[in-house]
Order: structure tokens, then sequence, then C-alpha cells
């Protein structure tokens, strides 16, 4: 007993001394030796986790030990996979990838500059080493020597600055906003490269240089894309990373092979990885239970399987928070819901019909019943956009202080007071979802009917539709929102700004002149953290705007998705290589 | 005859030609903002703007029309716009063996049943074995056949083992497992058809049956088999070979939901795919082969007319 005890208190005490930050400097609060270098030192992890918000007790106790890849166990063999809920891995060049599901397979193929790990904090993938200015502003990034294509080609600083002006150019990439902020890379040497930045970014290295969720400093081939063209690249391109691609035929899969020079001598451990896409649920779990595959990744595994896949005794199923939201957007142009100015204090708010109606619509949100039925209980209520994989940022409190907290007789008092009482003419409104999740709208629009009264209609939309119709503000309400949020960037950032890329941007501005939101303080706020690197003081202004967008009813914030990886046992999964969202094929073997 | 096919095929070209055009400009008609579901949560305005520059959605769609199909008659159906861009003919010529595969297989599987199902139905029309034939058929027409799919892989895949659940393996990869993975999808596919099928010759049978010249036959002393399977059936087929057909036509197209089912990337799946995320470019050249197919499946019926009975003759 009492050794449990001392374990506990070293790892309080490691815990303490992570999240005991040096506030004057901006540098993560670590000092420029610590976070430069080769190599993290024990501590430097722990306080980039806590910096990240990766870092919890839980994760300090096993063993006292950073968690390392485990060498252990059968390596070789062919790994079958399904993704699902596609029809097609319609693309793998960084540069088009849009979908989560793409990224998934890219990132085993191709290498970044960065890549985070399981708990979220940026580490060197293609960089050896970095070395960050005292003003935030520049960041010097030594590369691994030795590292080549799959094609045979050297890895240079040369195919960083390639990558960089391919990303850059929005004729060439869609991400070239990620890297908005650079304005210049320097090629210093053959092996080290120079990012100068307009104003510091706290999510430059977990982001911006991050190989999966930014996905613009993904580093591509020069020769393999002037040889292959952008088309043939698309299907397969030729990267760094631990797999290469052997063949790629659209709707019928992906078959990846071992790149015997991958940097790392300990991985991959497969020799030989397939990919399907399986689009139907039934077909999936047979597959899975037939033993045609091994491992599912791609879109979240429909919930109606877990309870089936947990009671069979081949497989294994591990549930994490995931990185997103998912949110009932409300259109506030629309009469019975009008709120066209959100600059005003809450109580003022308050005061307005159409702020009622909102705040209503958000306070009789029964995210526990719609987790239950909708979900089958695989899912976190949501109150905001920042999510529980972020764990440093993620804010539990909010789930009992927001204005939009669950509360049906307020919902009620509020609908009432609006002129709606018990849902009297209020007028049908529709829900737009996508074909996907029209069982999902269901259970919105029972809980409105069992809290309000209401009756909402579910629209099920192809995406094409439901999107350009959110974008142009031509809706009521629609069901949708973000995955793979590694950094709050990508929650406040992207969503919740005047100017956020999602906000109504295909409204016409004369009639509208914000999308669904527009707050001067929540702008204030996101825009401050953006540029702040000291992590406590960006929690807080995180926190803050994310409490902002809560009360103010940016949104009906629903649930928060959970990360459900599910394989056969046949499978060795270690903990570093469960990256929320992400596979990190590399890491996992046959046991 | 041969001016007669000449004049279908010159035909079938215009039937194929306005067909293009008119998919190309409902197209366009279709609610749905194709760069909007290409970009997803990825791309700035910027980026949305180079994308429909680079795509020519910038010019007028009279413009974008010719440089279609311009291209189209020169073999090029453009490539799509969604994902890596790949050539729509690439895509059309990966998808095409796996559909006719499918269909191919299926087709059989159906007139293997129907056709001995429908003579034995008519031949002993109005007992039990004709009931139970019915029965059969009417379940075979009502169960849908994604639920058969569905059935098939719970049993022959999850429970028993024997056949694999998902996807296809070209033929080049060897027979078996080209057919192994074909087997499940084809069942699903042709027991529907099968059941159509056999009712068709049924119905034609019975009414062959009656005529004189097979009282006559049947006064001669010939028996059964040689009645049913020489005189009566020739004569029956000419209503059953428009519905196989048509069937067939069909059935490169219309697999789609089994398709997705067994994750068989075919043309039907192309099209459904294409049409979700408005890739105008993949929805123009899959139903130009879609109907291209019909078009030419039904030239071929009416040639196969003239073959089974001497008295049509084309001029």
């Amino acid at each position: 007993m009492s050794k449990f005890k001392d374990i506990e208190f070293r790892a309080n005490q490691e815990l303490k001394d992570a999240y005991d930050f040096d506030h004057k400097d901006p540098l993560f609060s670590l000092s420029k030796e610590e976070i430069s270098g080769s190599k993290l030192s024990r501590r430097a992890t722990l306080r980039l986790m806590a910096a990240a918000g990766g870092l919890t007790l839980a994760q300090v106790l096993p063993g006292l030990g950073p968690k390392v890849s485990l060498a252990a166990g059968h390596a070789g063999g062919h790994l079958r996979c399904a993704w699902a809920g596609v029809a097609e891995i319609i693309t793998l060049d960084p540069a088009r990838i849009n979908q989560v599901l793409q990224f998934q397979i890219a990132s085993n193929v191709l290498s970044g500059i960065m890549h985070i790990d399981n708990s979220l904090v940026a580490q060197g993938d293609l960089a050896e080493s970095w070395d960050v200015s005292s003003n935030g502003l520049e960041y010097t990034i030594t590369l691994r020597q030795g590292v080549t294509f799959h094609n045979g080609d050297k890895f240079n600083a040369d195919d960083v600055l390639f990558t960089f002006n391919r990303s850059k150019d929005p004729e060439k990439s869609i991400h070239s906003r990620v890297i908005g902020n650079v304005n210049e890379a320097i090629k210093l040497n053959d092996h080290q490269v120079k990012f100068v930045l307009a104003k510091p970014q706290a999510s430059f290295l977990t982001k911006a240089l991050e190989r999966a969720s930014g996905r613009a400093m993904t580093i591509v081939s020069r020769g393999a894309l002037a040889s292959m063209g952008d088309s043939q690249y698309g299907l397969a391109p030729v990267g760094t990373g631990p797999y290469k691609v052997a063949s790629h035929v659209l709707g019928q899969g992906v078959v990846l092979e071992k790149f015997e020079n991958y940097y790392d001598p300990d991985r991959p451990k497969l020799d030989k990885i397939t990919i399907k896409p399986v689009d139907g649920v039934e077909p999936l779990a047979a597959a899975m239970e037939a033993g045609d595959i091994d491992y599912i990744g791609g879109n979240p595994v429909p919930a109606q399987l877990v309870t089936r896949f947990k009671s069979n005794p081949d497989l294994a199923v591990d549930i994490k928070p995931g990185p997103g939201f998912q949110s009932v957007w409300l259109n506030p142009w629309r009469d019975y819901m009008r709120v066209d100015n959100f600059n005003k204090p809450i109580e003022e708010l308050k005061k307005e019909k159409g702020f009622m109606v909102r705040l209503a619509l958000a306070k009789a949100l029964d995210r526990a019943l719609f987790i239950k039925q909708g979900l089958f209980d695989n899912g976190v209520a949501a109150h905001g956009t920042i999510n529980p994989a972020m764990g440093y940022y993620f804010d539990d409190s909010l789930s009992q202080s927001s204005e939009q907290a669950y509360d049906p007789e307020g919902a009620k008092a509020l609908m009432a007071a609006a002129g709606y009482p018990g849902g009297k003419g209020f007028p049908e409104i529709k829900l737009i979802v996508t074909p996907n999740s029209k069982r999902l709208g269901l259970v919105v629009a029972n809980i409105y009917k069992k809290v309000l009264g209401i009756t909402v209609i579910v629209d099920p939309k192809d995406f094409s539709v439901g999107i350009e119709q959110f974008n142009k503000m031509d809706f009521d309400m629609r069901l949708g929102g973000s995955g793979g949020d590694y950094d709050p960037d990508d929650g406040i950032v992207d969503w919740m700004q005047t100017k956020s890329k999602f906000n109504g941007r295909a409204r016409n501005k004369e009639i509208h002149p914000f999308g669904f939101f527009s707050s001067a303080e929540a702008d204030a706020a996101i825009a401050q953290q953006s540029v702040t690197a000291d992590p406590a003081e960006r929690k807080k202004l995180v926190q803050e705007a994310n409490a902002i967008t809560s009360n103010k009813v940016a949104c009906g914030f629903l649930y928060h998705p959970v990360d459900i990886l599910v394989y056969n046992k046949k499978i060795t999964v270690p903990t570093d290589a469960r990256i929320p969202g992400l596979h990190e094929l590399d890491r996992i073997h046959f046991t | 005859m041969l001016d007669y096919m000449f004049r279908r095929v010159i035909g079938a070209f215009l039937v194929m030609l306005a067909v293009a055009t008119l998919v190309f400009f409902m197209l366009r008609l279709v609610p749905g903002d194709p760069i909007a579901a290409m970009l997803a949560d990825a791309g700035s305005e910027e980026a949305r703007a180079a994308m429909i520059k680079r795509l020519g959605f910038d010019k007028p769609v009279p413009v974008q029309f010719l440089k279609w199909f311009g291209g189209m008659l020169q073999g090029d159906l453009g490539n799509s716009i969604y994902g890596s861009n790949q050539p729509v003919t690439q895509i059309l010529a990966e998808s095409l063996p796996r559909t006719l595969s499918l269909a191919f297989l299926s087709f059989v599987i159906a007139l293997i049943i129907a056709v001995p199902a429908g003579i034995i139905s008519a031949a002993k029309k109005n007992t039990a074995t004709d009931n139970a034939f019915s029965f059969f058929a009417f379940l075979g027409l009502s169960m849908p056949d994604f639920w058969l799919a569905i059935l098939l892989i719970i049993v022959f895949a999850a429970n028993l083992q024997w056949l694999p659940a998902i996807g296809y393996s070209p033929i080049s990869e060897g027979l078996w497992p080209w057919f192994s993975h074909l087997i499940l999808p084809s069942i699903a596919v042709g027991t529907g058809f099968s059941a159509i099928i056999a009712r068709m010759i049924r119905s034609s049978m019975l009414e062959v049956l009656k005529a004189d010249y097979m009282r006559f036959a049947a006064s001669k002393g010939l028996s059964d088999s040689t009645l049913l399977l020489r005189h009566a059936l020739p004569n029956a087929l000419i209503p059953v070979i428009t519905v196989i057909g048509i069937a067939f036509a069909l059935l490169i197209s219309g697999a789609v939901v089994v398709e997705n089912v067994f994750a068989i990337k075919g043309l039907g799946r192309v099209l459904i795919q294409g049409i979700l995320n408005r890739d105008y470019p993949v929805v123009q050249g899959a139903v130009l082969i879609v109907s291209a197919i019909f078009v030419f499946t039904n030239l071929l019926v009416d040639i196969l007319y003239g073959l089974i009975d001497p008295r049509i003759r084309y001029s």
C-alpha cells in the first residue's frame, strides 16, 4: 500500500512540476535549451503535454516512465483494414485532402515536419530539432539527415521549400490558409530551414507544421510529382513515411507496403496493409466478425455496432475522447429567432424574443438522452467547440455554468415569454441533416417535441446541398460540426469568429452582415489566443471565448464524438499508437 | 439487314448525344455546390476562387458545354472535379469490368433459375409444383436485393465463413478469387431478375401451349420434352428476350445498392457517388455509358428477334 502511495506522491509532484509554468517565457514555459535539440527530456515532455492539455495524473502514474513505442511483438504480417462509412478514398494528396479519413491513411505514407503524439503534443517528425526565437516569430528547423523518399530521392531543405510553395498557392492547395501566417520560408542549408511568421502563433508546431491536421507542411516529393503528375500522385503519393503505396484503385482500396528505408529502423512493424472502403453498416460488422478484416479506420464506427463488437470475444474495442464537436446550428436571421446584434450584455439579450427562442432551443437539448438514443452512449455532451481530447483547454465546468446547460423548465419558460407557450404558435421549422445522420436528426426533433412542444421537420439533404444552404444562411436549423480538431484554433478560429470560414461565407452580405454568429468580444479573445504562446494565458482566452460562444448561443452545442477503435485481438495497438482520430499503422503489430 | 443495322447504329449515336446534352444541362439545374462539397472543412475564399477558375466554372455554361462536348467527340470525357482529378475515362474503364462481371454472373444465375422454373410452371399449370414456383417467384420479387445481400453476408460470410463478405478481386488475380467475391452479390442481384423472367416465361409459354400448332405437334405423338423445348420454348422467347434485354441493361446501372453493400465500385456506384459529390464530368460520362449500353442492348435484342423467329425480317 505504501508503495502505491509513494508512486502517487511522485506522480503528483511531477504533475505539479509540469503545470508550474514560467509565465515570463513565451515558449511554452520551457527554456530554449529544453525545447530545442534532438530529444525532449521527460520533464519537457510532461510540460508540453500539460501545455497542450493532454496531461492527467493517470498519464503520469503508470510506471512513472515515458511511454515508448513497443518493440516487442510479432513483426511482419498483412493487416486487413476496412475504412468505414466511405465509398472511396478519393485522394491522398495532402494538398487536396478534405476528410479526416483521407489523412488517416496519408499520415502513414507521408511525413510532416512535426507530428502530434498520443497526448496531442507536437514532436519532431522530419524535424530532428527546432529552435524558436525569443519573440516567437522565427522557427529554425533542423531536418533529419539520411531520409529518403519511397522513390529513392534524398530528402532535404529544398523539399520543405517546395512543399511550402505548393501549399501556399491556393491554386494548388486547399490548405494555403494554414500557413497564411508564414511570411517567409528560408533555406539555411541543405538540412536547415527557417520559418518567419507575421505574428506569433501558438498552434504553429501543432497545426501548421503537423502532418495530419494541418496538412500544409506534409512533405511531398518533387520528383514524383513531376514524373507522375498531380492526378496520379493523388492516388499513390510518394513520401518519406513508414509505408509506401503499392496500389490504389478508386473504390476498391489502397495497398500499403513497408518502406524498408524508413528513418526509424524500429518501424513499421507490418509488411503489408490492405485498406478497403466499406460504406454499409452490416457488411462492416459481418466482415469484421468473419475475420475478413482485422482493423477498422475511416469514419467513426457506427454507434449501433459498438455493443455488438464489445460482446465478441475476438475483438477489442477501445474508446477515447475524440477531437471535434457537433451542433444544432440556428439561423439568427429567421424572424422567430432573430438576433441581429450579439454585442450586448447577456442579460440584455435575454430580453429579446429572438434570443429567448435561441436560448430555449439550446437549453432544451437533452444531451444525455440524445447520446443515449442517438449515439448508443458513445459521446460526450458538448457545450462549446473545445473538446475533451484537448484536455488542458477543455472546460468541464461549462456543462454546469453555461447558459445553454440543459434546463427543460427554463427552456419552456423562455418559449412562453417569447410568445410560444407550450410551443403554440411556433412555426414548423426544418432541420437539415445528411442522409446518414437522419436518425440523429429524428432524435433531436423528438427532444424538441417533448421538451418544447414544437415541430421540427427533419430534412435530409446531400452534403453538397446542405452545406451550400448553410453557407448562404438559407436554413432554419442544421445538424453538423467538425472533426479532427487537435488545437483550439480548429474549433474557435474556424467556426466562431465573425470572419470564420464557415460563418455564412456565401451569404448576401448586404442582407446578412454576419453569418450564424458575431461577437466582438469573442472575436477579440479568439484572435488573442491565437498569438498567445503562454499556455496558461492561452487556456484562459480559449475558455473565455468558448464560454462567450456558449452563453450567447452561437449554436446549440450537442456532443463531442468519442474515438472508437475496433480491432481483432490478434493485433496489438500500443498506447503511443492511440492518437484520437488517427491511425498510427506503423506502430501496431500482430501479437 | 445491314442497311437496317447501319441506320440503327446512327440512331443510337444520336440518342446518346441527346442524352449527353440533356444530362449536361440538367445537372447544372440540380441544387448543390460541388466546390463546397470538395472543400468540406478546408479551404479559404482564395482556394475556392482558384478552384472555380481551375475547373472552368467561371465560364458561361454554354462555353463549358462546348468544351466538354468537343472533348467527348474526341474520346476525352474530362477529369473528375473531385479529389485527385482522375480522368473520367479511367474511372469508367476501372469500374466497367466490375459491373460487367457482376451483371454477367447475375444474369447467368437469373437464367439458370428462371428458364427451368418458367417452363415447369407452365407445363404443370395450376398444380402444387406451379404454386410452389409461383410462391418462390413472388418471394424473389418481394425481397429487396440489399436485404437479401445482407442476409447472404451474415449466413455465408459471417457465420459459415465460406465466402468473402466484401470486396472485388479482378479476374487477373485468379478465377476463384474473382468468382468467390462475386457469388453472393450475383445471387442477391440475380434472384429478383430470375423471378421476373420466370413469370414472363411462364405466361408466354402458356400462350404458346394453347396454339393450334402445339396441338398439332402433340397429335404427332411427340414427347413432352420435345414439345416444350423444341416447339414451345422458341416461340415463347420473343417477349422474354425483350425483358431479358432490358433486365441486362438494368443490371449494368441498377446494381448500385448491392455494389454498395459488397463494397464493389461498379458503374452504378460511380454514378451515385458522382451525383452526391456533384462531380459533373463523372456523372456525364457514366450516363453516356449507361445510355450506350441501353441503346445497344436494345439493338442486340432486335437482331436476336430475327435469329429466333425467321418470320421477322428487317429491311
